[in-house]
């Protein structure tokens, strides 16, 4: 049995949470990220990944990419309210257009015990095309792109193997419409 | 170096000021902005207003502009300076109120190192502005400051804050003037400026087919200048629509015109809340969909088509959906639809909605603020209708504090002009009023400028009196003492078994001394026989006078929407009783 809350939930917020993707053009300046970490924190939002850099050294943009989650209703709030920071040009939901690209980059580093297990490795690696990027005796690290979705799927996969021991970073994802 | 050209970072922020046509600046002197305090000791067109505590100087920045329509501005030191700034900043980003806050900061090499009076000052006053800069250098200064007034004035107005290291103030630049800047389109966000005709259009023929239209008006309102209030009021002439206004649209629309329901919201007239509860036709104009005016959001006007004009686009579909929406300015938009409806000839005359305003004739036969003044013990709402009655052939200004004197203020005292009613809505500042009132009178000093307050708020900001006594600033505090944190007592009696933990205000100082201790003066009505003696008294007093009415400690403020309820849910009076499933839900919200 499920037990019920000792309060009232006033909205539930995640009734029909979706994964979005923002794409943030702003002034590279001191501040600007605490600004919107700060957004996000402060009303409740939620940020699954974050990622921050000057895209144009001329007119000192940044491109500031959020995977968030949250109802349509939400996401449009947090657009409106990422608009009303001074030093942002756009906030753009990347789902909203019509033709977007988004990848994510991923290092992995495996340590393994046998032949066995290093065969399997190779040949998911080959599978999701991965490049090498150091192979030593017992360990071996990947560079691994392309979206979200497809790192995890390689790392389910990876997962399966057993006995080997995993170490990993991610970007999150950056993502451009045309 | 010996530049003429070149001056020290006092010297531009002071070029600067004057550059913005600022005249008086409210302010607190400390270590890191003596070289500031410096350029101030030796001009003339600053008039500095030293406050005795920067609570006290933030409150009245935003008392000046909410009653002069220009941006307020306040000088304050590092560290406990800027600390104590910051329940008003939050006030004035709540409220909207245009603010520049200037605040010293340890010199730029001790940034980081914990120095004496250090504070992360961008870093805790980034949630509570519009927003914030720490000015590094020298010759970013001129340009930060006119983007600061700006951007504090533009779009939805609220406070901005510039920190300025000691060492930037005394390193020397040039002076760039405002009308050599050109300012970056996408930092100022000052809405759009094309009026959205098919939102004109669709309004227009909403209003035409329904049946139960209402204005639902707000601060937004107020904000977009007087202008704005006169578009309205032909509107509503125009098409016999009621309106109602929240706590800070009061004044936008002549509070005892025949078209106007008065408030709404928790506290609000039955018929305003009522006919918001039942139209067909809601046109919000600058409004926020705010918690204590929509009550419970599921119950929320159900019925109606709702249009919404407000500047700040994350306002749009917050806390309500509507079905149509403009960001542009109020003003340029009330203006289109009279010129609209003025240039293809239509005519609302036969229309007039009879049923509707029967309806609403009704309602208002509940005579919601109806009270009774038994016997010597002087009603709170009798106290303020009086003062009402005998100030109002004055251009009065009015602020209040935080409690149910706020709210029987908003009741009873009437309001025909904009920016004569200035109130702490969004976060409800105990302590705000009389440093406001003080604000009010540097920009209005020839009219009559009076705090509305309660006992327990008063003492919070009690210091500035002394600052309206150094400044010959006659304003009038009148107390409604009923020494009960009298809101608080309220909602105890209503939800928490008549529990009073803790919401009497014991130990209360004697005002009248109190008063004369600071050279100012004191007046006190203990009866109804006192009361417009003392309130005639105290108006012709040219001084600062403490008013201190004694009034029913326990008399509670209606009509009211307890938390949770919905608009048709309202208590009208004590022998209202509420039912106990909705009393629970209501508890755990504010
Ligand atoms: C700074 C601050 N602290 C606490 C509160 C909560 N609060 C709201 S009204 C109120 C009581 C105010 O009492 P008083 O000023 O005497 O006004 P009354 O309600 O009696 O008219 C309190 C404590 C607040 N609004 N602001
Ligand atoms: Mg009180």
């Amino acid at each position: 049995m499920s037990s019920t809350s000792v309060y009232p939930t006033p909205i539930n917020a995640f009734k029909q949470s979706k994964r979005s993707v923002l794409s943030v053009i702003v002034d590279n300046e001191p501040g600007i990220l605490a600004r919107i970490v700060g957004l996000f924190s402060g009303r409740g939002y939620n940020i699954e990944a974050l990622n921050v850099t000057v895209v144009d050294v001329k007119k000192n943009l940044s491109r500031i990419t959020i995977e968030t989650l949250g109802e349509e209703k939400v996401i449009s709030q947090i657009i409106a309210q990422l608009e009303k920071l001074v030093p942002v040009h756009s906030a753009t939901n990347l789902a909203n257009l019509s033709e977007s690209y988004e990848a994510e980059i991923c290092l992995v580093k495996i340590e393994f015990e046998n032949e066995e297990q290093d065969q399997k490795i190779l040949n998911f690696a080959d599978i999701y095309r991965s490049r090498t990027v150091q192979k030593r005796q017992n360990i071996v690290v990947y560079e691994i792109s392309g979206t979200s979705e497809r790192i995890n799927k390689f790392l389910d996969d990876l997962d399966t193997i057993g006995g080997i021991k995993v170490e990993l970073v991610r970007s999150g994802p950056i993502g451009l419409g045309i | 170096m010996n530049n003429d050209n070149e001056f020290t970072g006092a010297d531009i922020l002071l070029k600067a000021l004057k550059d913005q046509e600022v005249d008086t600046i409210f302010g607190y002197p400390g270590g890191a902005v003596l070289p500031i305090y410096d350029a101030i000791f030796g001009q003339n067109f600053l008039k500095h207003v030293l406050v005795r505590q920067e609570a006290g100087a933030v409150h009245a920045a935003e008392g000046y502009a909410r009653s002069s329509g220009k941006v307020g501005v306040l000088l304050v030191t590092s560290g406990p300076g800027v600390t104590n700034v910051v329940t008003g900043l939050t006030d004035a980003l709540m409220d909207s109120i245009p603010i520049v806050c200037i605040s010293g900061q340890v010199p730029s090499h001790l940034i980081g190192t914990d120095a004496f009076q250090e504070c992360d000052t961008t870093g805790i006053t980034r949630p509570c502005t519009k927003h914030n800069y720490l000015v590094k250098d020298v010759s970013k200064l001129s340009e930060t400051i006119h983007e600061a007034f700006k951007i504090a004035s533009s779009g939805r107005p609220g406070p901005v804050l510039i920190d300025i290291p000691k060492d930037v103030q005394f390193a020397k630049s040039k002076y760039i003037s405002k009308k050599d800047i050109s300012f970056r389109e996408h930092r100022i966000k000052a809405g759009s400026k094309n009026v959205d005709k098919t939102f004109v259009e669709e309004l227009v023929n909403h209003i035409k087919k329904s049946e139960r239209p209402i204005f639902y008006v707000g601060g937004g309102c107020l904000n977009s200048g007087h202008q704005a209030s006169q578009e309205l009021i032909k509107l509503v002439k125009k098409t016999n629509i009621p309106i109602t206004t929240t706590l800070h649209g009061l004044g936008c629309f002549p509070g005892e015109d025949k078209s106007s329901l008065g408030m709404l919201g928790m506290h609000g007239n039955y018929e305003a809340n009522l006919a918001m509860n039942k139209c067909d036709l809601m046109i919000n104009v600058g409004a926020r969909f705010d918690d204590r005016v929509t009550g419970r959001l599921d119950a929320f006007s159900p019925d109606s088509i709702k249009f919404h004009i407000d500047i700040d686009q994350s306002s749009i579909n917050k806390n309500v959906k509507v079905n149509f929406h403009t960001n542009t300015d109020i003003t340029l938009t009330l203006k289109e639809i009279n010129s609209f409806i003025d240039s293809n000839n239509i005519d609302f005359g036969d229309k007039n909605y009879s049923n509707w305003w029967g309806q609403i004739n009704e309602w208002r036969k509940k005579e919601c603020l109806h009270y009774e003044q038994e016997d010597e013990v002087i009603k709170p709402q009798h106290a303020i209708s009086r003062l009402y009655e005998l100030t109002k052939q004055k251009d009065t200004f009015v602020t209040t504090e935080v409690g149910q004197h706020q709210m029987w203020a908003a009741q009873y005292y009437k309001f025909s002009k904009p920016n004569r009613w200035i109130t702490s809505g969004g976060l409800g500042t105990m302590g705000f009023g009389m440093p406001a009132a003080v604000g009010a009178q540097m920009a209005n000093p020839d009219s009559l400028v009076i705090d509305i307050a309660g006992e327990a708020s008063f003492l919070m900001n009690i210091q500035e009196i002394a600052t309206a006594v150094q400044y010959k600033l006659p304003i009038k505090i009148f107390i409604l003492n009923n020494e009960y944190m009298g809101m608080v007592r309220q909602w105890q009696e209503l939800l928490h078994g008549s529990r009073y933990s803790e919401s009497y205000v014991d130990a209360l100082p004697d005002f009248k001394k109190l008063a004369e201790s600071f050279n100012a003066v004191g007046v006190r009505a203990k009866n109804i026989s006192e009361l417009d003696d003392t309130i005639n008294e105290m108006i012709s007093i040219d001084r600062p006078v403490i008013a201190d009415i004694w009034v029913d400690k326990k008399e509670n403020c209606f009509p009211m929407i307890p938390s949770g309820a919905a608009h048709h849910e309202m208590l009208l009076s004590k022998y209202d009783k509420e039912n106990p499933e909705n009393q629970e839900k209501g508890k755990v919200l504010v």
